[in-house]
C-alpha cells in the first residue's frame, strides 16, 4: 500500500487540520458527481476509494489504534439506482457499451420519452465525447424535472464545466485576476519596504 | 495542429520556463536530426506540448545540456536529452500532420499560394514518408482525420460534435501511443495511464479544433467556408456564450481527466497550459471575435 501522507499530498509532520484541508480538497476533485459521465468515472471512484483510505489510516496512526472511522459515508459513491424505467441502459452505460445503450434508447418511442431518457441520453453522449449533445439532453432532462436530484446534479456540472469551474482545481481564480491572497502579500511587501524607509504602509 | 497549446510564460517560475524551452529546442534539434534542418521551421507549440507530455511519463528524467541555438549561434539554449522516443514520437507527428496540413492547403488555397505550396511539397513528402516507415499508426491516424474530417463537413445533417470528433479522436490516439512506446514512471501503469490520456488527448483535440473554429468564424462567415459554429445547431443569439461554453467544457474535460493521473515532473507546466495559457487564448479570441462582429453588424 502506497504512504496515506503521500497520497493526500501532505508531509508526515502536518497538522490534524492541514490533514483535514488535504483530504477535503482532493474528496471535492475527484468526487463521483464530477466523473458520473465520465468513461473514467471507474479510475475516479479508486482514486476516492485510495483518498478515503489514506485519510482513515492516518486517522487511525494518529488515535493510537483506536477504533476504525469510515470516512466513505460523506464522500462515497451513490449508484444505487432504486427507481429507474431503463435498468438495461444503465447496466449498459455503466460496463461501456454505449453503442448497446443508445440502441435501446433510439428504440423507445417518441410519446413515451421521460425526463429520465434525456438524461441517458445525455449520459450516452458525454460518455462518447460529444458534450454539445450531452448538455442538450440533460438540459431537457433538467427542464422536464427539475426537482430530480439526479438530473439536477448532471445539469449543474454540466454548467461548472461550461464555466470551467471545476470543483478542487481552483480554475476560477486563476486567469489575469488579482486575489485577496496577493493583495495581502503585494501589502506584506509593501510593509517591508516601507520599514526599509523608516515608514509604515499601514 | 494549429499552435495553439502554449504557456503562459508570465505565470511559471524560471525553472519551468527554463524547462520547457528545453524541450522545444530539443525537438527542433530532434527534427534536424531525423529529417532535415529545414524541418525545424515546421515546429509546432501543440507539438512541444506533445512531447512533454511523453517525457513526463517516462521513468527517467531528461538530462538538460547546454547548446547553441541551430539558427542562431550566438543564442545559448537549453537541450532537454531523453533514452525514450518522446521526441522522435513528436518529431514525426509534428512532420507528418505538417504534411497533411500543407495537402490541405492546396486544396483550399488560391493559386499563387498554390504555385509556393507545391514548391514545397516534395520536402514534406519525403519527410512524412521517412516518418511513416518509423511510425506507420500515426500517419494511418493522421490520413484518418482528414479523411472524416471531410466526410463530416459534407454530411448534411453534421453536428459541432461530429466536426470536432476527428481532430479529437487524433489527438486521443496519439496520446494513447505514449504509454505503449514509453516505460513509465512510478507508480502508473499501463492501462490506466492509457485510458486517461487518450481522454486528455481527445479532449485536448477538440479544444484545438474548436478555438480554431472561433478564430476563423469571421472568415467562413463571409467566404461560406465550413464552420462548425455556422452550423444550423447554433443559437443565432448568445453566440459567444455559446462559443466559450464549448470551449470551457472541453478544457474542463481535458483537466478532470488530467487530474487522475498521478502527478509527474512537468506537472506545474501542464497545469499551466490547461488552466492559464488555454483560458488566455481563448479568451483573447473570444474578445477580438466580439469586436469583428459587431464591425460587420454595424
Amino acid at each position: 500500500m502506497k504512504n496515506p501522507y503521500e497520497v493526500l499530498g501532505v508531509s508526515e509532520n502536518a497538522t490534524d487540520e492541514e490533514i483535514k484541508t488535504a483530504y477535503r480538497n482532493l474528496a471535492k476533485k475527484y468526487h463521483p458527481d464530477n466523473y458520473n459521465d465520465s468513461p473514467l468515472a471507474d479510475l475516479a471512484e479508486e482514486k476516492m476509494k485510495e483518498i478515503n483510505e489514506a485519510y482513515d489510516s492516518i486517522c487511525d496512526m494518529r488515535r493510537n489504534g483506536s477504533s476504525s472511522r469510515s470516512s466513505t459515508g460523506s464522500y462515497g459513491t451513490n449508484s444505487s439506482y432504486t427507481r429507474t424505467s431503463y435498468p438495461d441502459v444503465r447496466k449498459y452505460i455503466t460496463e461501456g457499451r454505449l453503442d448497446d445503450a443508445l440502441e435501446l434508447l433510439n428504440g423507445v418511442p417518441e410519446g413515451s420519452r421521460s425526463a429520465e431518457w434525456y438524461f441517458l441520453m445525455g449520459m450516452v453522449f458525454s460518455r462518447k465525447g460529444w458534450s454539445e449533445q450531452a448538455y442538450n439532453y440533460f438540459q431537457r432532462a433538467y427542464q422536464m424535472e427539475p426537482n430530480n436530484p439526479e438530473f439536477s446534479a448532471a445539469f449543474n456540472n454540466m454548467n461548472a464545466r461550461r464555466a470551467y469551474t471545476n470543483p478542487g482545481y481552483n480554475t476560477d481564480t486563476t486567469g489575469m485576476g488579482c486575489s485577496t491572497c496577493d493583495i495581502c502579500t503585494g501589502l506584506m511587501c509593501a510593509d517591508c519596504l516601507c520599514s526599509c524607509c523608516g515608514g509604515r504602509s499601514c | 495542429m494549429f499552435g495553439y497549446i502554449k504557456v503562459d510564460r508570465a505565470n511559471l517560475l524560471g525553472k519551468e520556463y527554463d524547462a520547457y524551452k528545453g524541450i522545444y529546442c530539443a525537438l527542433c534539434k530532434q527534427l534536424g536530426k531525423d529529417y532535415s534542418i529545414f524541418a525545424g521551421f515546421i515546429l509546432s507549440y501543440d507539438c512541444t506540448f506533445y512531447a512533454m507530455l511523453a517525457l513526463d511519463l517516462a521513468e527517467k528524467p531528461p538530462c538538460y545540456n547546454d547548446g547553441r541555438c541551430r539558427f542562431n549561434p550566438f543564442k545559448k539554449c537549453l537541450y532537454a536529452q531523453s533514452e525514450t522516443k518522446a521526441l522522435s514520437l513528436a518529431a514525426a507527428l509534428s512532420v507528418i500532420s505538417a504534411y497533411y496540413k500543407l495537402l490541405d492547403n492546396i486544396h483550399d488555397s488560391p493559386w499563387y499560394k498554390r504555385i509556393a505550396y507545391r514548391l514545397i511539397q516534395p520536402f514534406f513528402a519525403g519527410w512524412r514518408r521517412k516518418a511513416a516507415e518509423k511510425y506507420p499508426e500515426i500517419d494511418r491516424s493522421v490520413k484518418k482525420m482528414l479523411d472524416n474530417q471531410l466526410s463530416a463537413e459534407r454530411d448534411p445533417g453534421c453536428l459541432l460534435d461530429m466536426a470536432a470528433q476527428p481532430t479529437a479522436d487524433m489527438l486521443s490516439e496519439m496520446c494513447a501511443l505514449l504509454p505503449d512506446n514509453i516505460p513509465l514512471r512510478e507508480p502508473l501503469k499501463i492501462e490506466r495511464t492509457k485510458r486517461i490520456l487518450s481522454s486528455v488527448g481527445y479532449y485536448m483535440g477538440r479544444w484545438i479544433y474548436l478555438v480554431d473554429a472561433a478564430d476563423d468564424y469571421n472568415k467562413d462567415r463571409k467566404s461560406g467556408g465550413f464552420n462548425p459554429f455556422l452550423l444550423s445547431s447554433a443559437p443565432s443569439d448568445n453566440l459567444k456564450e455559446y462559443i466559450e461554453g464549448s470551449l470551457n467544457h472541453a478544457l474542463s474535460e481535458a483537466l478532470l481527466s488530467y487530474g487522475l493521473l498521478d502527478r509527474g515532473r512537468y506537472d506545474s507546466i501542464i497545469m499551466n497550459v490547461l488552466r492559464v495559457s488555454c483560458v488566455n487564448i481563448q479568451n483573447k479570441i473570444i474578445s477580438e471575435f466580439d469586436i469583428d462582429t459587431n464591425n460587420t453588424e454595424n
